[in-house]
């Protein structure tokens, strides 16, 4: 809880320096347990669907760290020339803490090429490479294509949980939040012990929460996906927003 | 004298007057109805164009397994040829058996998503697998290979015209000079009509004494296509020929072409009739018309007398001989050289099969087409030409339609008393094929014979499930646990002895099988063996209610009685709900709906619909995964064991059902990646007589050695993690 407690303070600075004005929540200071952020905002958000999130695989960090810059002021490390990758980028963030840092974050295991070796099934081959074509699709904007090819997927091999996740990402992509969040069933339900992985589920969980205006849910689905990945970088891109969405609208300026 | 004769004179006088006033008024009454129908079919909707259904599209992959010979026929059924060397053009194949080599020079094809262009691709095989997939020009190896899908039927009415049009830009000159040198050479300089054909023709026909030539222009033709009959009469070509100088009259020489070369009929396809120069191309050469040779453009000029009789289908020889003359003819107008022509007189015209649309799973198609209609009226679907790819597959529903037809033969064999004198009264079956992680139906076969009687038992036959509704009982056993508070697990003890429940002041009591009671069973033994008094008991404990709402939940659609009886599946079902609800378990507690449409896209080749696999979640996974391993059991010790003897022996859960009364006998049962149900059954209250795994296990064991023999085995794998252990 410590951990979460930290990540929770984190993005709240990080969203406050985004909306100057507007104080954290109080329910983000410091629960153990956070409270729903409905006792503490004035009102919910409406469960409206989420930015069109062009990012897809998580180590394709351009995307998302332009759309983190846009909320908040650029870190120290962000000024030199090079483009922080998206993992480093959260651990730069989190050095400015004064807690404690997290434990480092895990190492990226979201090729999936990568997991194809000389004995894995030829079903299993197959539909990861498909899988990664679907992803490329998802990521070119174009879910609903990207559901085509990532449906044959799971009829070539139904086991692949890289397929499922990539099913839910279209679903939520798509506004379909219920149906993203069964497909992620399915992904958990299929992974083995992949840290990385799981997390990345949970994150990707969060971002449907949060759209279906379910913020305790969402909330509580990020910080266990930053608890197992410290550098899962949906997560503290959601959490983030969710404090923008829970912060009142400033006030015009007279 | 001469005032009579006057009067004769005045009176004929204003009768001719009359009579010509009013053939004049006639006659321009009619030119006006003429010119209508001209102006309302140049200017309006000329063409209807048939919805086409096509199956679920082919896809082969490195490591996956491959026959040969079932590509070999795939290949053909979709048009393309086999030739001897390397394929040079799309739509040539070439297998070298001996080598393990296929080389294939793919269509173009426009699938929903993306226009995919044809390429030459070589695949590998050792033994039966595909070792490698690569494209022959750039040597690049590639993973997939995706086979355009096939196209299982039309929907239109009265004629299926098979059509593309084309705008006059898109035809080759040489087309367009060959077909005018055949059949109207003077064309761009008459008015409609050529007297100058006329009188040659007649000089023809009288010379031979024959009807040797006709002297109908290109514009006459069209008119005669577009609105009036084949027969020669002097009642049907006088109008046509007025048409033709009216057409002429308002319309371009370009514009009459053009609508000329879309609607010249070319051939025949089965039940398709081939309209237009392009879809004729596609129909003789599998190619666009821009890419036809000499030769082959000769040929296509040279069909428009004949078609049929000419056609290179029917007889290579013949073909070769009208093409033959035909570039003679080009030669001496000048508009092939003699090069052209002596390449174009060496080119080989293969004797090639005609692959007819045989309008295959026709139970499939109504169900679809009732899906269809719920979105799309009649009209739209039979003149709109919407390409509307489906789930089917066509060889397990070759398999199925096999496994159904002959099963029931077996067993009329091996039990006559279930033959009948009538074929309108025999023994029906039904099989539905889904995977149960799209929720595709893969094959749907709705009865014996569909030319005899096109109920689709499969989703029309609403029948008693019997033990195949037991899952439901324990499944909400599983879930909610019984009222008494028992918390049920697969060793849970249950009671199997006679026992009476009273409810709504009535009495019931269940029986066992040869009223033989086991006493003191396992959940996981009265499912396996099938227990009736075991499964009443703990449907008695848990709440009938309750089991209901655990079958509608998982995909039962039917009204449900909550009696006691519902315990043994005294409620009626289709086959298709069974399946749904089955699948849920297979997809580990995630039910999808039934998907037979998948996209539907209209002749631009914009999608219209698209129907996404959606699970619902309504079993945990783990539940669902219990619930898979004592349905394996039934397979591998209980009601349906000789399946196992019959040879299929990859992991599979499954259930057998059979009525109290022996009217319905059931079998579904599943892989991790297939499952099929099988009804077998009389249409009226008959008795069968026989048991779910004496009727239905045979058939469904028959079609699912075939349609997994290609697939990897694999077992069912429970969760790794419990959702519900998340915070």
């Amino acid at each position: 809880m410590e951990i979460k407690t930290r990540v929770i303070i984190l993005t709240a600075a990080m969203a406050s320096s985004t909306l100057p004005g507007c104080a954290p929540q109080p329910s983000y200071r410091a629960p153990t347990r956070p409270e729903p952020i409905a006792k503490t905002a004035p009102a919910p958000p409406a469960p409206a669907p989420p930015e069109p999130v062009k990012q897809g695989l998580p180590q394709d960090s351009n995307i998302r760290e332009q759309d983190i810059r846009s909320k908040t002021p650029p870190p120290a490390a962000a000024k030199s020339s090079k483009e922080p990758t998206r993992q480093a980028s959260v651990s730069e963030a989190r050095s400015g803490e004064a807690t404690p840092a997290l434990p480092p974050p895990l190492a990226d295991d979201s090729s999936l090429l990568a997991k194809i070796t000389p004995s894995t099934p030829p079903q299993r081959a197959a539909s990861l490479r498909l899988t990664e074509e679907g992803r490329k699709i998802l990521d070119a904007g174009d879910p609903g294509k990207a559901l085509g090819r990532l449906e044959k997927t799971i009829v070539i091999d139904s086991t692949n949980p890289y397929a499922y996740f990539y099913l839910a990402k279209a679903q939520y992509r798509m506004g379909r939040y219920r149906e993203s969040l069964n497909f992620l069933d399915i992904a958990e339900s299929r992974l083995g012990p992949e840290p990385f992985w799981q997390a990345e589920i949970l994150a990707l969980r969060g971002d449907n929460y949060r759209a279906q205006g379910q913020l305790q849910r969402a909330e509580a689905s990020y910080n266990q996906a930053i608890r197992i990945n410290s550098g899962n970088r949906t997560a503290a891109d959601g959490l983030t927003r969710m404090q923008g969405e829970a912060s009142p609208a400033p006030l015009p300026s007279k | 004298m001469v005032n009579s004769k006057l009067r004769v004179f005045s009176i004929s006088l204003v009768a001719l007057l009359v009579v010509t006033s009013s053939g004049l008024v006639f006659g321009a009454w009619y030119l006006k109805q003429l010119e209508d129908k001209v102006v309302e079919k140049f200017e309006g909707r000329k063409w209807f164009f048939p919805s086409k259904i096509y199956a679920d599209s082919y896809f082969l992959y490195a490591g996956g397994t491959l026959r040969i010979q079932d590509l070999s026929e795939k290949l053909h059924r979709l048009g393309y040829f086999e030739i001897a060397g390397a394929p040079k053009a799309k739509g040539e194949y070439r297998i070298a058996a001996k080598e393990g080599l296929i080389e294939i020079y793919l269509h173009d094809f426009d699938s929903p998503t993306e226009r995919v262009h044809g390429a030459p691709i070589r695949v590998t095989l050792q033994g039966n697998v595909i070792a490698k997939i690569e494209n022959i020009d750039d040597g690049k190896e590639q993973y997939f290979l995706e086979l355009e899908p096939e196209l299982i039927t039309g929907l239109y009415e009265r004629i299926w015209q098979e059509r593309k049009v084309v705008k006059l830009a898109e035809v080759p000159p040489l087309v367009v000079k060959s077909i005018l040198a055949l059949e109207d050479e003077r064309f761009y300089h008459h008015f409609g009509v050529d007297p100058i054909g006329i009188l040659r023709a007649m000089w023809v026909n009288l010379r031979s004494l024959s009807f040797r030539q006709g002297g109908s222009t290109l514009t006459q033709q069209l008119v005669k296509n577009f609105f009036l009959s084949d027969e020669r009469t002097l009642s049907r070509k006088i109008p046509e020929a007025v048409m033709a100088v009216i057409a002429e009259r308002k319309y371009s020489k370009q514009t009459i072409l053009e609508n000329y070369l879309n609607e010249i009929y070319l051939g025949q396809r089965g039940s398709q009739g081939i309209f237009g120069v392009w879809e004729a191309a596609q129909f003789y050469f599998s190619k666009p018309l821009t890419d036809l040779t000499v030769g082959e453009t000769a040929l296509l000029a040279g069909l428009i007398p004949a078609p049929n009789r000419l056609s290179p289908y029917k007889s290579a020889e013949a073909a070769t001989k009208r093409r033959n003359v035909v570039l003679a003819k080009l030669l001496d107008d000048k508009i092939i050289t003699g090069k052209q022509y002596d390449a174009a007189l060496k080119e080989k015209l293969p004797q090639r099969s005609l692959v007819k649309v045989t309008n295959e799973g026709p139970f499939f198609v109504d169900y679809l087409r009732r899906e269809l209609e719920e979105n799309y009226s009649n009209a739209i679907l039979t003149k709109e030409g919407l390409r509307i790819f489906s789930s089917l597959d066509l060889q397990m529903q070759r398999m199925a339609e096999r496994a159904l037809v002959e099963g029931l033969k077996k067993l009329e064999s091996t039990h006559p008393a279930l033959k009948r004198k009538s074929d309108d009264d025999g023994l029906e079956a039904a099989i539905v094929v889904l995977r149960p992680q799209t929720g595709e139906i893969k094959a749907m076969v709705g009865g014996r014979n569909y030319g005899k009687s096109q109920f689709n038992r499969a989703f029309q036959a609403k029948r008693q499930p019997g033990s195949v509704f037991k899952p439901f009982v324990y499944l909400a056993a599983l879930t909610h646990g019984g009222q008494s508070g028992t918390k049920y697990s697969p060793d849970t003890v249950i009671n199997d002895s006679q026992f009476t429940w009273a409810y709504d002041g009535q009495e019931w009591q269940p029986h066992n099988y040869n009223n033989e009671y086991f006493g003191a069973v396992t959940m996981r033994k009265a499912l396996e063996s099938s227990l009736n008094s075991a499964t009443s008991r703990v449907a008695q404990d848990v709440g009938i209610r309750r089991v209901r709402e655990l079958a509608h939940k998982m995909g039962i659609q039917s009204p449900l009685p909550a009696v006691p009886a519902l315990s043994l599946g005294a409620a009626e079902v289709t086959p298709l709900e069974v399946a749904v609800a089955y699948a849920t378990l297979a997809n580990n507690g995630q039910r999808n709906r039934p998907l037979a449409v998948k996209q539907v896209v209209d002749q631009n080749s914009k999608v219209l619909e698209r129907r996404d696999v959606r699970p619902d979640r309504v079993l945990s996974p783990q539940l669902a995964h219990a619930m898979n391993q004592l349905l394996k059991g039934v397979l591998d010790r209980g009601t349906a064991a000789s399946t196992r003897r019959a040879g299929f022996t990859r992991p599979a859960a499954g259930k057998t059902g059979t009525t109290n009364d022996y009217k319905d006998a059931w079998f579904v049962g599943y892989t991790p990646d297939l499952l099929a149900v099988v009804w077998v059954g009389y249409d009226g209250p008959k008795k069968i007589g026989l048991s779910g795994s004496e009727a239905a296990l045979p058939i469904w064991t028959e079609f699912m050695k075939n349609a997994t023999a290609s697939m990897p085995v694999t077992d069912f794998v429970g969760p790794a993690i419990k959702p519900e252990e998340r915070e």
